[in-house]
């Protein structure tokens, strides 16, 4: 009985949500539950924000600098999961903006979507005077639609290979010889035959991030910039078909979802992990033990001299228009992502890199970082982010996502880059009605 | 004594009104939404569109054809396997308590927890493939093959449900008469034969009952594949339940999710009453 209440109680919590909508749209001065609680003061003003993991800590810690300017200002951040705050804010949106905060992170993957789906859901920042002329170019296109900005750009992921030097040494392979994926499959077979670890994990059947980078870094993605679906692109088929090499020399070890990265990052049976510099924070708290032993190098290029800049993950701030407090919100909001000392604060505290391009001149850009071996990391992902390329994500970014996992899986279990891709691309073009790019 | 008539009614009035709120207007509701679709952010009515684009999905049919396959294999074993259970801890003596607990145990565990700890140890260097490696088997790809895939998910959900059914079972043998046995011991039939011409046919009403519920369960199965294998790899183990969740909840799509759901109702209708049917015409 427990299951038999499961499956459909899901939609019919949606539909309980709608409904409350359809009874009180036009009372718009009730206090919604978490901003309008404390306002005993008439001056006094609670954003409430939604976010998950360290990002609530950055966004704590930047009230704190922000209330000795604004005291009549406070901040309830609600942590939850990554998940769970999408699953709530699309319920909340399709209710016509029930129950949802003032400030709400949003993966930069996900914005377009919202926005499509959710035209009205979300405040016009370029009316508020936002311009994003301080971000790069990039992070600009995610934030922004029809040349109106949505989102306060925050964090970014600029990509790198972050590798094991005691592996690589014990392998006698350098790490900073390795200029192309060719390269990178050979020291790949070296570093196994000589150590045993396997050069890099991937949750094959599962997730699709090794596939996005090397998209990103050739210049293209799932779709174009006019939307069509470009997964029979050669630069994708030969992303893809490197991956399948990676598999097929038996380089790459097959993990469950973020955990079991995680894990063998930390157990030492990965010689390399390609991840956005977020990834920083986890190897620094996850496995203290190696302390000294990491290394990054950008990731390899597709040929001798190609682009070795890309992107993955990243986030910005969103403001739901269905806000009580826009101005305070937007304010808030504005000053934490357009000053560079929360930035740096959140990068030093909380790892989070930021992509507010006058950060890039502070001291610790410059600095040697111990857990890496004395490296410049950060000056390394800084000067990457100049050259990063747009990925075009669209509103069906999701189902897109659902199709390219499901190449990559038919690539690992034998099938050709090529045919995968363009079984790929036809089944996306039935889904989503868009043209498909034929090469 | 007489009470005033309306009485009564006022008692009732907060559960029919708690009813309403939270079984029959969400009902009603998403059987509205499953006639609709979303025209830039506004819900408008699109006829029968949603049901029309039923019939040329593929993935659609795909989790519908998944979902079949886990039910025709998955709830026969788990049934036999809590009959067999359930006869075995009624004719023992010593322990019998904590053989039922000890059975009964995983029912009572989060969906979730359970699941997360079956991918764990379904893992391609999980334990399962570690204990099997030292029995020299080679190592299984549990949640990466489609086909074993498959037999993950009918693992983890056996160990799941079987001690469930066979509590109800247990209850049921209560009521057999021991004469009955007696009668069939006389006859020469051995603990075999009893059990199949005995226990079984005694049992018939209680078999189609934990059929039917867990017929309604594995057609709204959502969490175990969600958990262990995200529907994959390549949607060999998507389930209808789970893409109902990733129409509405992943791609913003709730018109087409209330369609799917509405699909889950019918088939459930369908299904419980061709098993009355067919264990009505036996009988």
């Amino acid at each position: 009985m427990n299951k038999l209440s499961k499956g459909i109680g899901l939609l019919l919590a949606t539909s309980v949500v709608l409904g409350a909508c359809g009874n009180s749209n036009d009372n718009n001065a009730a206090p919604s539950s978490d901003s309008g609680s404390g306002a005993a003061d008439e001056n006094k003003v609670t954003l409430s924000a939604w976010a998950w993991n360290v990002n609530v800590g950055a966004l704590n810690d930047a009230m704190e600098l922000y209330k000795k300017d604004h005291p009549n200002v406070e901040l309830k951040v609600e942590d939850m999961g990554r998940l769970d705050v999408y699953d709530k804010l699309s319920t909340g949106l399709a209710a016509g903006g029930q129950g949802l905060p003032d400030i709400v992170l949003v993966e930069d993957d996900r914005i377009q979507g919202y926005l499509d789906a959710f035209p009205k859901g979300f405040l016009n920042l370029s009316d508020k005077g936002f311009d994003g002329k301080d971000f790069p170019a990039f992070k600009q296109q995610l934030t922004s639609k029809d040349g109106s900005y949505y989102a306060l750009p925050f964090d970014a992921g600029p990509t790198g290979l972050f590798y094991r030097r005691d592996i690589f040494d014990k392998a006698g392979v350098k790490a900073e010889s390795i200029e192309t994926w060719d390269d990178f499959i050979a020291a790949g077979k070296t570093i196994k035959e000589k150590t045993g670890a396997y050069l890099l994990p991937a949750d094959k059947f599962k997730d699709d991030a090794n596939f996005r980078m090397m998209l990103n870094e050739l210049g293209v993605f799932y779709f174009d910039k006019d939307g069509n679906i470009d997964f029979n692109n050669p630069k994708a088929v030969q992303a893809l078909d490197t991956l399948k090499k990676l598999g097929d020399a038996d380089l790459v070890k097959d993990v469950n979802g973020w955990d079991g990265t995680v894990s063998a990052t930390v157990d030492g049976s990965v010689a390399t992990v390609p991840f956005g510099a977020w990834y920083y924070g986890t190897i620094i708290d996850q496995a203290k033990d190696t302390n000294g032993k990491w290394g990054v190098i950008q990731l390899p290029a597709f040929e001798k001299g190609g682009n070795r800049a890309a992107n993955l993950g990243g986030s910005s701030w969103m403001i739901p228009s269905a806000t009580k407090h826009p101005d305070e919100a937007f304010e808030f909001a504005k000053y934490f992502a357009t000053t560079p000392e929360v930035q740096q604060m959140a990068m030093e505290k909380h790892g989070l890199f930021p992509s507010l391009l006058s950060t890039y001149s502070q001291p610790i850009f410059q600095s040697d970082v111990a857990f890496f071996g004395g490296q410049k990391i950060w000056k390394l992902f800084a000067d990457e982010m100049k050259s990063i390329p747009t990925p075009y994500y669209t509103k069906d970014y999701a189902i897109a996502m659902d199709e390219a996992v499901k190449a990559q899986a038919h690539v690992f279990m034998g099938q050709s880059a090529k045919e995968a891709l363009k079984s790929a691309a036809d089944s996306l073009k039935s889904r989503t009605k868009r043209n498909v790019n034929n090469y | 004594m007489r009470t005033k008539s309306y009485i009564p009614y006022l008692f009732l009035t907060p559960a029919i009104v708690l009813f309403a709120i939270f079984m029959v207007y969400p009902i009603l509701y998403s059987f509205l939404l499953s006639f609709q679709t979303s025209q830039g952010g506004e819900m408008t009515f699109a006829g029968l569109d949603n049901y029309r684009r039923l019939f040329s999905d593929d993935i659609f049919f795909t989790a519908l054809k998944n979902t079949f396959v886990l039910l025709v294999v998955q709830v026969p074993i788990m049934l036999f396997g809590a009959i067999v259970l359930a006869s075995m801890l009624n004719s023992i003596k010593r322990w019998k308590g904590l053989f039922r607990v000890s059975f009964f145990m995983p029912a009572v565990t989060s969906l979730v927890a359970y699941s997360i700890i079956f991918s764990i140890m379904l893992m391609e260097d999980g334990l399962i493939n570690q204990f099997l490696g030292a029995l020299g088997i080679k190592a299984i790809p549990w949640l990466s093959d489609p086909i074993w895939a498959k037999a993950a998910l009918i693992l983890a959900m056996t160990w799941r449900w079987t001690g469930y059914n066979m509590v109800i079972f247990l209850a049921a043998m209560q009521n057999i008469p021991e004469s009955l046995y007696e009668a069939a011991s006389l006859d020469g039939a051995g603990r075999f034969k009893q059990f199949f011409a005995v226990t079984i046919p005694q049992l018939k009403p209680v078999i189609l009952f934990t059929a039917i519920l867990s017929t309604i369960g594995t057609l709204q199965l959502f969490d175990e594949p969600y958990t262990l294998t995200k529907g994959g790899p390549s949607d060999a183990t998507l389930t209808i339940g789970m893409y109902l969740y990733q129409t509405g909840f992943r791609y913003f799509d709730f018109g087409y999710a209330s369609t799917l759901a509405y699909v889950i109702v019918v088939l459930i209708a369908v299904v419980s009453f061709i098993q009355f049917k067919w264990t009505e015409e036996k009988a």
